[in-house]
């Protein structure tokens, strides 16, 4: 006897296929509607996976440069950007057919197509050769992702770019704009600035990584503002108009001064706007958020009976790992778990370089709510191995509870800091009291002790800080 | 045939006491098969045979003491290996622990789903009902061999509250029983081999799995892909959707508390920094099933017992489980709540004629009836007395429903059934449902459900006699009326004695809620309605 429940999932990114999988080994009889042919989504087609390769290829460029303080010098390195692209694709190629793969062996039913609710049972979808199949179900999970958001005064130009195009690295232009101080605009600028362009970054709040507490963003922004052309904060774009040569950009900043700039070319990285439109939600009893995304409670089930949502359609943050955590529990629930998305810490990773990460309580959400915690840091200065890389830009930081000494939060910021934050979650969703990090003892030399040493500040005992007492 | 020695059962233990024998004539026994408990001064042992072979002659009795190398069975056995060799190191329990069989093997194989008709699955005990993790086997409902059907009543369990009938959750022919009558099994645990069952990879979307694996290690895991079970008790719609925030219990612990149903924002943690173990969920799960709610007792030490046989033989009994909870449960509201008890007299002279003149041959009716209906009007007049106390929100409920409890004395011990909305009911009614309710307590047929929710308790030991007692209130209530024996009396009235037949009774109460004035004008105002039975409503 196979399990009575017929699932389709529409949308086979990280979070969509995780759901299909997962249901398919429990059982379910399931069916995957996606427009691609494999399952990977924006993640791995547009998104995390080609510019962490593009990332790398930044990285190498990089090191080969800053080599020449440790006394080995390269001669200026070549792009061959065709061949860099390829690397890319075929990076791409390997993951989807390997996903594939999985899908096949699951015997998950695949249709590629668009999928549109034509009511509360049933959907339509229109696959790629332009006919039209009804798929019905007992239950659906959303995962339709999101997409990069647009301004919409900006002229049509091909020199205009949003994350997925830039990703394609068609020319590297001799000046670069990015519009958005965001993640996203950080990862992409730190790609072109190492392939050559000069970025200038503007951004109309304040800061760049709004959200990021501030100590750990400074630390990336000091390399940023040394290597790229510029920064500007609390700068609005007026207009972009395109210009035989690129594209001419009015801005105006903070005092309210205006003046012009040009650039061969310009990303948009405002942000991302969930996929709800166009996919028949309306013929549902689905309600969507003031803010955009498809309501649902703490199982992911929508407000109609037979339907879940999950991923960047289901709420912030967009983060595929968030997205895959939630089908699981979506599809858990489907089958009549008792469970619930319930996270302490979903870690967050900017892939610039250094990396910025962080999890759980940030020390910006502690004031703000008005906790009592103490933050304890370590400087990447007093790491050995941080100085064995020539790389002592970094800092480690745990906020605590004040009370309980309980680990609630992790910042790091440092090459590598997305690796390291894992560390942080664990500590957090395991309850984990600071002594329990002060007493675990991490191999050395790692950039990992300064995890450890940051619980040690805590009692200022660290081996390598000195604190003074206070008398 | 052979005969079977009591093997070595460890350092220094030459002697034991046969607490159990776990096999009878005529068994057929497999080697490392349990087949004896023996209760030594250190430890309860298991004996597993050192031999395969068909039980032929028990030489030993439960109770009786055997020394190390005495012979125990004869076997009618294929081999003729030295009888006397320990098969190996008998396992052992702590006293406390139920005996247990030989720990089933792990989870059913992967089978080839296009081959079903060997396929042996293990059958695992489903989910019995919110908060309900374990229970003990009072029936094995099939034998060996027997063809079961989907839904089919295999196996009757006795859990904290309620004898439950187990369901099959597969068809097939049993092959093997892995359980014994007397054993605690928990939720998860396999209980059957099933044979010949297809649906090895098949699951219920009803039926939502806690294993508890049957170690005592704290290790949980949430069964996924394996299990066979289906739980009409259970209901997964009852677990609030909306996700826990900020809680120091690592994911594991807070999946386990949410399956047993379980707010895991209502558990206090005892590790470092408040954080919360899966024993914390269990204990707190535990004191929630044994009380209700959640209270503030207070627990008192335990201080170790003198050893009684020095002054004469003992005997140890095992308390079976409604001991145990009777007792839990009755220290719990013995130590939350200040008891005062209040006597009165009721005059059922009048009343004694009308209930002989209701009751039939066929069907007597008693007194209670007539009380409860009272009491019903009694709580709808003194609020006070239909309610709890919250002291953590300092906090009184009033209950807007009169559910009226009525301690049932049971061959297994006390049992407190409850009558619900006694007050929309008429005499009659009520009646036949406490004789319905009466007779499934007895017959272990009461329903977990029938046994909650009461908010005022009546005990009626006037069958048996004495003038008045002082009865313990059942917790989280606040009140309880005890009845005594009726006797006739002589009554001054009118210038002389007359007879009368007066009905002892006796109210305790909670005196954080309720005042001594407030105690004695309650138990008075049922003495004057009972004095009047004929303005009783006797259809309503």
């Amino acid at each position: 006897m196979s399990n009575p429940i017929k699932l389709v999932v529409i949308g086979a990114g990280p979070g969509g296929y995780a759901a299909a999988f997962l249901a398919a080994d429990m059982g379910m009889q399931v069916t995957l509607i996606d427009k691609e042919e494999n399952p990977g989504g924006v993640c791995v087609y547009r998104g995390c996976i080609p510019s962490k390769a593009l990332l790398h290829a930044a990285k190498v460029l990089n090191e080969s440069q800053e080599a020449e303080n440790i006394g080995i010098t390269f001669s200026k390195p070549t792009v061959n950007l065709d061949k860099l692209r390829s690397w890319k694709n075929s990076v791409i190629t390997r993951l989807t057919s390997g996903t594939g793969q999985l899908r096949k062996q699951r015997k998950i039913a695949n249709i590629q197509g668009q999928a549109k609710f034509l009511n509360s049972s049933t959907i339509e979808v229109e696959k790629i050769d332009e006919k039209k199949e009804l798929v019905t179900f007992d239950k659906v999970i959303i995962a339709t992702g999101s997409r990069p958001a647009t301004i919409p005064t900006l002229p049509k130009s091909k020199n205009i770019l949003d994350s997925t195009s830039a990703l394609d690295i068609e020319s590297i232009p001799e000046r670069l704009l990015v519009i958005g101080g965001g993640y996203i605009g950080l990862e992409l600028s730190t790609v072109y600035d190492a392939l050559g362009s000069k970025v200038t970054v503007v951004e109309m709040m304040p800061q760049l990584l709004t959200g990021a507490d501030r100590d750990l963003a400074n630390i990336l922004i000091k390399r940023i503002e040394s290597k790229f052309e510029k920064v500007m904060t609390s700068t609005k774009v007026l207009k972009v108009e395109e210009i035989s040569s690129g594209l001419r950009v009015n801005f105006e900043d903070a005092d309210g001064k205006k003046f012009t700039e040009e650039f061969g070319k310009i990303l948009v990285s405002i942000g991302r706007k969930p996929n709800t439109e166009n996919i028949g939600l309306e013929n549902t009893k689905v309600k969507l958020t003031d803010r955009g995304f498809v309501k649902v409670n703490g199982q992911l089930k929508t407000d109609d009976e037979n339907i879940y949502a999950i991923g960047d359609v289901a709420g912030n943050p967009m983060l595929a790992h968030k997205a895959s955590h939630e089908g699981r529990i979506a599809v858990e629930a489907i089958a009549g778990h008792k469970v619930a998305f319930e996270p302490q810490a979903i870690p967050a990773v900017v892939f610039t370089d250094p990396e910025v990460a962080w999890c759980g309580l940030t020390e910006l959400e502690a004031k703000e709510k008005g906790l009592e915690v103490t933050v304890v840091k370590f400087p990447w200065g007093a790491s050995g191995r941080a100085i064995t890389l020539e790389r002592v830009d970094g800092l480690t930081k745990l906020i605590i509870d004040a009370k309980t000494e309980r680990v609630l939060g992790m910042g790091i910021v440092g090459v590598g800091a997305g690796e390291l934050i894992s560390e942080g979650v664990l500590a957090v969703e395991m309850g984990a009291v600071v002594s329990d990090i002060k007493l675990s003892i991490h191999p050395h030399p790692t950039i990992s002790e300064t995890v450890m040493e940051s619980a040690e500040n805590f009692f200022g005992t660290a081996t390598h800080f000195y604190r003074p007492k206070k008398t | 045939m052979l005969e079977i020695k009591l093997p070595e059962l460890g350092e220094n233990i030459a002697q034991g006491t046969v607490s159990k024998i776990l096999v009878k004539a005529g068994d057929s026994v497999k080697k490392g098969q349990n087949i004896l408990e023996i209760e030594t001064d250190k430890a309860v042992l298991e004996v597993p045979s050192p031999q395969e072979g068909l039980v032929k002659e028990i030489l030993i009795k439960s109770g009786q003491s055997v020394k190390v190398g005495q012979p125990i069975f004869t076997f009618d056995g294929k081999s003729s290996a030295a009888a006397s060799s320990p098969a190996s190191e008998p396992k052992i329990t702590t006293p406390a622990q139920q005996p247990q069989v030989t720990k089933p093997q792990a989870s059913i194989s992967p089978v080839n789903p296009a081959s079903t008709t060997g396929v042996i699955t293990e059958m695992k005990l489903p989910g019995l009902g919110e908060n309900i993790t374990q229970g003990t086997v009072t029936k094995i409902l099939v034998n060996k061999g027997d063809p079961i059907k989907k839904g089919q009543n295999i196996l009757e369990l006795e859990t904290d509250k309620a004898v439950l009938e187990v369901p099959s959750s597969l068809d097939g022919v049993v092959e093997e029983i892995l359980i014994k009558t007397g054993q605690a099994v928990k939720v998860g645990q396999s209980v059957f081999k099933i044979k010949g069952a297809g649906a090895a990879t098949s699951f219920s979307p009803a039926a939502p799995q806690l294993v508890v694996q049957p170690t005592s290690a704290p290790a949980t895991k949430s069964e996924t892909k394996t299990s066979v079970s289906t739980n009409p008790a259970i209901s997964a719609q009852t677990v609030s959707a909306e996700p826990a925030k900020n809680v120091s219990a690592a994911p594991s612990v807070r999946r386990f508390a949410r399956e047993i149903g379980l707010d895991i924002t209502s558990v206090t943690g005892t590790g470092p920094g408040g954080r919360i173990s899966v024993e914390d969920v269990k204990a707190h799960a535990k004191r929630i099933l044994t009380s209700g709610t959640v209270g503030a007792g207070v627990s008192v030490p335990s201080v170790p017992l003198p050893d009684f046989s020095k002054w004469g033989s003992i005997e140890r009994q095992p308390m079976n489980n409604v001991r145990k909870k009777t007792a839990e449960h009755l220290s719990r509201a013995w130590q939350t709540i200040p008891h005062v008890t209040q006597f009165d007299k009721a005059d059922i002279t009048e009343l004694e004629k009308l209930r002989k003149h209701l009751s039939t041959k066929e069907n007597k009716m008693s007194i209670t009836p007539f009380i409860i209906k009272v009491v019903a009007a009694a709580l709808k007049n003194f609020p006070q007395f239909n309610a709890s106390v919250d002291m953590t929100t300092n906090e009184i409920i009033l209950k807007k429903y009169v559910n009226v409890g009525v301690a049932v004395n049971t061959d297994r011990g006390l049992l407190v059934p409850v009558l619900k909305n006694v007050d929309q009911l008429s005499i009659k009614k009520i009646s036949d449902e406490l004789t319905a309710i009466a007779e499934r307590a007895r017959n272990k047929k009461t329903t977990l459900d029938e046994m909650q929710g009461g908010s005022f308790t009546i005990s009626n030991l006037g069958g048996i006699g004495g003038t008045c007692f002082t009865p313990i209130v059942n917790w989280p209530e606040v009140a309880i009326l005890g009845i005594s024996r009726g006797t006739m009396e002589p009554v001054y009235s009118d210038g002389h004695f007359v007879p009368r037949l007066m009905l002892p009774l006796s109210l305790s109460y909670d005196h954080r809620l309720i005042d001594g004035a407030d105690g004695a004008r309650f138990l008075r105002w049922i003495c004057d309605e009972i004095q009047k039975p004929f303005s009783m409503d006797l259809e309503k």
